[in-house]
């Protein structure tokens, strides 16, 4: 029986080994102007800012007061999203590859806000936060139940259509909050560019 | 509530009164069960009645009556002082006595077990089906276990089969749509026997409140298989080997589950050497694994794996009379452990840990009078990652007189410091960092008890008094030049306190058990009253067995009172001068459970369980986690015996 057992233990291919999440544009597929994206949106004194047209993704850090670039189209700080002076309405819809149906919908622009930068007095009862516009609608993809311990986490699944500045209409849905090792705060996001 | 309780205490006596049966055995100090053998006291067979340390029994018989699934609900349903709460992410929680589960070592048929998650066994890995009895020592026994019997033992002894074939087969489901099907199957053979167990539980989740601090029960299942077997390789020597299997998912959430495994195995080797020695040797193994489940991507991912190795010799010599060999004088009982225990976290960043430990014991049972029995016990434990070591003495005194046992004693207990508490370097979602602490000393205790135990007859009353004073316990501190929590040691806390049983049979099937403990901790820290432990818990029970034509029924209420706690509780994790006080509400529990057994091996247990619908108000993580009145229907069946009585007829 010495001989069946490891110092170490048994069984270790019972488990799957969690893919090393890439970040970015994960998966593209220019034919439908759509693709996937994968943020590391762990830290929450960083939005990162992603530019669909050009596939590209910059990060600024807060609290040492760096700025946006000069193009991008959304950003995410942790769970929070806000829009580059665009709107953005919540759809019936759980596919961001079906057509989409925009009579009805409530565009809402971004809006004076806050955003928690830093949780360490979290224990103490309170968060420490600074001022930043946030879009209402989008940050609506993920509700996050903090009174009970640990957080409910549940995703709303929906497409949220996201209208840019110059009017190029983008359907986003977000997918995941946490990687395959669940370590929370990885956000992956479906999009797809309707029309320019 | 009051009223409907008398009722039936006038229920129960009006149908004694009718009943011209033999008591039941279900209550542990049922003076029948004083004959009882017990090991886990001296690590040696001993009489229940002459064991000089007060040992707490449930029986077989015990466990059937109070029909439940769980040993959690088993031990708080049987004793006062015990009981299991909820910590952060819903994971269970001891306290025993002032005692956390970290304190309280849990051991199968004398086997540690591997694994914990805030600072506590998974209890879900011991299946009660298996169980033959449970005993319970309060108070520290590291002079004989090592690390954790700080608080007390508590060791599960497994059944055996006794017949030449077996099967049961068995089905429990309530009214919140829990289920627990089993079965064994043993067979016996003049050199060897076997017993399989498999054991399966799958509790729904249950939505408690909108607003406590307890919301909604996560859904849990569990399965657990174990094979053991004997074989007498000769009349002197007896190889016994076991193998076990558990599996456990607890839906957490939409998007993952979290998954526990473990793997146990076992071989061990009893040796008979001349006639008045014994040896037994054996080998352990134990791992216990956690992972995450991600329910969309159906990837399991292994994030904790905890792995034992364990060798153990222990020798029994026993002294006899140079003059009359008839005559014993003592016993020496003496051995040693020698473990690798090996841990994989998520909780680490520097790579994975690996800690030997070696021990070696000796204890000496002696007789000096046939009245006097004095039991002296030394240990010494090394910890390699720990770098340190400890030494722990005991001894135990027992004198007694017709009807009368007195015993007094005084007994050191330890914990080491674990891997996670060394090296912990845990990120809590960006709140803060756990820190481990290399530098950590063990917990010790020291721990003095009295008793006296009264037993005429049906009647037996027992008083026991204790005090430990415990020092260098471990838990985590606020540092704020590292701006996260140290696990530290704390400053020295007593515990004091009562615990008094007293327990009737009578002859027409009546039996009264009734339990209470007062427990009393000091202040830890500037007057704060940090200790949750409630000062006043009490159980009861009425039973009532009798035969009648259609076979033998056994009506059974068991009851729970727990008295409220006031404590300070810290408002603010980085400045401890913070602090307010909090009342966790007392309430009782009842559960009233009818068990009838017919003649041919068919058996029907129904129990109403919280008897009386009591909800808390508010559900803190110590209030109970009921909705109310529940029902659960039981059916199980030995086949075997089945088939026997219809041979018979």
């Amino acid at each position: 029986m010495l001989a069946l057992v490891s110092c170490d233990g048994l069984f270790g291919g019972l488990y799957d080994e969690p893919a090393k999440n890439p970040f970015g544009f994960v998966q593209r597929d220019d034919d439908n102007r759509g693709g996937t994206l994968c943020i590391d949106a762990t830290s929450y004194t960083r939005w990162t800012y992603i530019d669909l047209h050009h596939h590209h993704i910059d990060t600024a850090n807060i609290t040492l007061g760096q700025e946006a670039p000069l193009e991008w189209d959304f950003a995410i700080h942790h769970y929070d999203v806000k829009t580059n002076n665009g709107s953005a309405a919540e759809s019936p819809f759980d596919n961001v590859g079906m057509a989409i149906e925009l009579n009805g919908l409530d565009f809402v622009a971004d809006a004076d806000s806050q955003v928690v930068i830093d949780m360490s007095t979290m224990m103490d009862g309170y968060l420490g936060y600074t001022p930043s516009m946030v879009n209402p609608v989008l940050s609506h993809w993920l509700d996050v139940d903090l009174s009970t311990m640990p957080p409910i986490y549940t995703l709303s699944n929906k497409v949220y259509l996201l209208r840019l500045n110059d009017g190029t209409l983008i359907a986003l849905q977000f997918t995941s909050y946490m990687d395959e090792s669940f370590v929370k705060g990885i956000v992956t996001l479906r999009y797809r560019i309707i029309n320019d | 509530m009051k009223h409907a309780l008398a009722l039936l205490l006038v229920t129960l006596t009006h149908f004694s009164l009718l009943g011209q049966n033999e008591p039941s055995d279900s209550t542990q100090t049922n003076p029948r069960l004083l004959n009882m053998v017990v090991v886990t006291a001296t690590r040696t067979p001993r009489l229940l009645m002459e064991v000089p340390v007060v040992t707490r029994i449930i029986t077989e018989q015990d466990i059937k009556n109070a029909d439940v699934p769980t040993l959690q609900d088993l031990l708080q349903t049987e004793l006062p002082g015990i009981e299991f709460t909820y910590a952060m992410n819903q994971q269970v929680s001891l306290n025993m006595q002032g005692f956390g589960g970290n304190s309280v070592l849990f051991l199968v048929d004398g086997e540690r077990l591997a694994g914990e998650t805030l600072d506590n066994i998974d209890y879900s890995r011991l299946n009660l089906d298996a169980v033959q009895r449970v005993e319970i020592i309060k108070g520290a026994a590291s002079s004989l276990y090592g690390s954790n019997a700080v608080g007390g033992v508590v060791n599960l002894i497994t059944r055996t089969t006794d017949r030449p074939w077996s099967l049961h087969l068995g089905s429990r489901i309530s009214s919140l749509k829990d289920r627990h099907h089993y079965g064994s199957f043993g067979i016996k053979r003049q050199r060897w026997n076997s017993l399989t167990d498999l054991h399966y539980i799958d509790a729904a989740a249950v939505h408690l409140s909108d607003t406590g601090d307890l919301r909604t029960l996560f859904a849990n299942s569990s399965f657990n298989a174990s094979e053991r077997f004997h074989i007498n390789m000769s009349d002197k020597m007896t190889i016994t080997g076991r193998a076990g299997y558990f599996f456990r998912q607890r839906e957490k959430s939409e998007e993952a589950d979290d998954r526990y495994r473990d793997f146990s195995a076992g071989l061990k080797g009893d040796f008979e050497l001349g006639r008045n020695s014994d040896l037994m040797i054996s080998y352990a193994f134990d791992q216990y694994d956690k992972s995450d489940y991600s329910v969309a991507s159906r990837l399991d991912v292994r994030n904790y794996s905890n792995v034992q190795h364990t060798f153990r010799t222990l020798c029994n010599h026993t002294v006899k009379s140079p003059s009359d060999t008839a005559v014993i004088l003592g016993s020496l009982t003496f051995g040693g452990d020698l473990m690798r225990d090996y841990l994989m976290s998520y909780q680490f960043t520097d790579g994975n840990h690996t800690q030997y430990t070696a021990d070696a014991f000796a204890q000496w049972d002696w007789h000096p009078t046939s009245r006097l029995n004095i039991v002296a016990a030394l240990r010494y434990d090394y910890y390699s990652e720990a770098t340190m070591s400890h030494l722990s003495p005991k001894v135990n005194l027992m004198y007694k007189l017709p009807q009368v046992n007195f015993r007094v004693g005084y007994a050191n207990g330890f914990r080491a410091p674990t891997l996670k508490e060394m090296f912990m370097n845990f990120d809590m979602a960006n709140i803060f960092i756990i820190y481990g602490n290399p530098d950590l000393r063990p917990e010790v205790s020291d721990n003095l008890n009295a008793s006296v135990e009264w037993s005429h007859n049906q009647y037996n009353l027992t008083c026991m008094a204790f005090h430990n004073h415990v020092k260098n316990r471990i838990t985590t501190f606020w540092n704020q030049e590292r701006n996260g929590m140290v696990y530290s040691n704390m400053s020295p806390v007593s515990i004091t306190g009562l615990d008094i049983s007293l327990a009737m049979h009578w002859s027409n099937g009546l039996g009264l058990r009734l339990s209470y403990i007062l427990t009393h901790e000091s202040p830890e820290e500037d007057g704060m009253r940090a200790s949750a432990t409630r000062p006043h818990t009490a159980t009861l029970c009425i039973d009532y067995s009798r035969d009648w034509c259609l076979g033998h029924t056994t009506l059974a209420l068991n009851g729970r009172l727990l008295s409220s706690v006031t404590c300070d509780e810290y408002t603010s994790y980085s400045n401890l001068s913070q602090f307010e006080e909090i009342t966790y509400p007392g309430y009782t529990l009842w559960r009233l459970t009818l068990r009838h057994s017919f003649s041919r091996g068919v058996y029907l247990n129904a129990t109403v369980d919280n008897l009386f619908n009591y909800r808390p108000n508010y559900y803190y993580n110590n209030s109970p986690a009921t909705t109310g009145r529940t029902l659960a229907l039981g059916l199980s069946l030995d086949i075997d015996q089945c088939f026997s009585n219809c041979k018979e007829k």
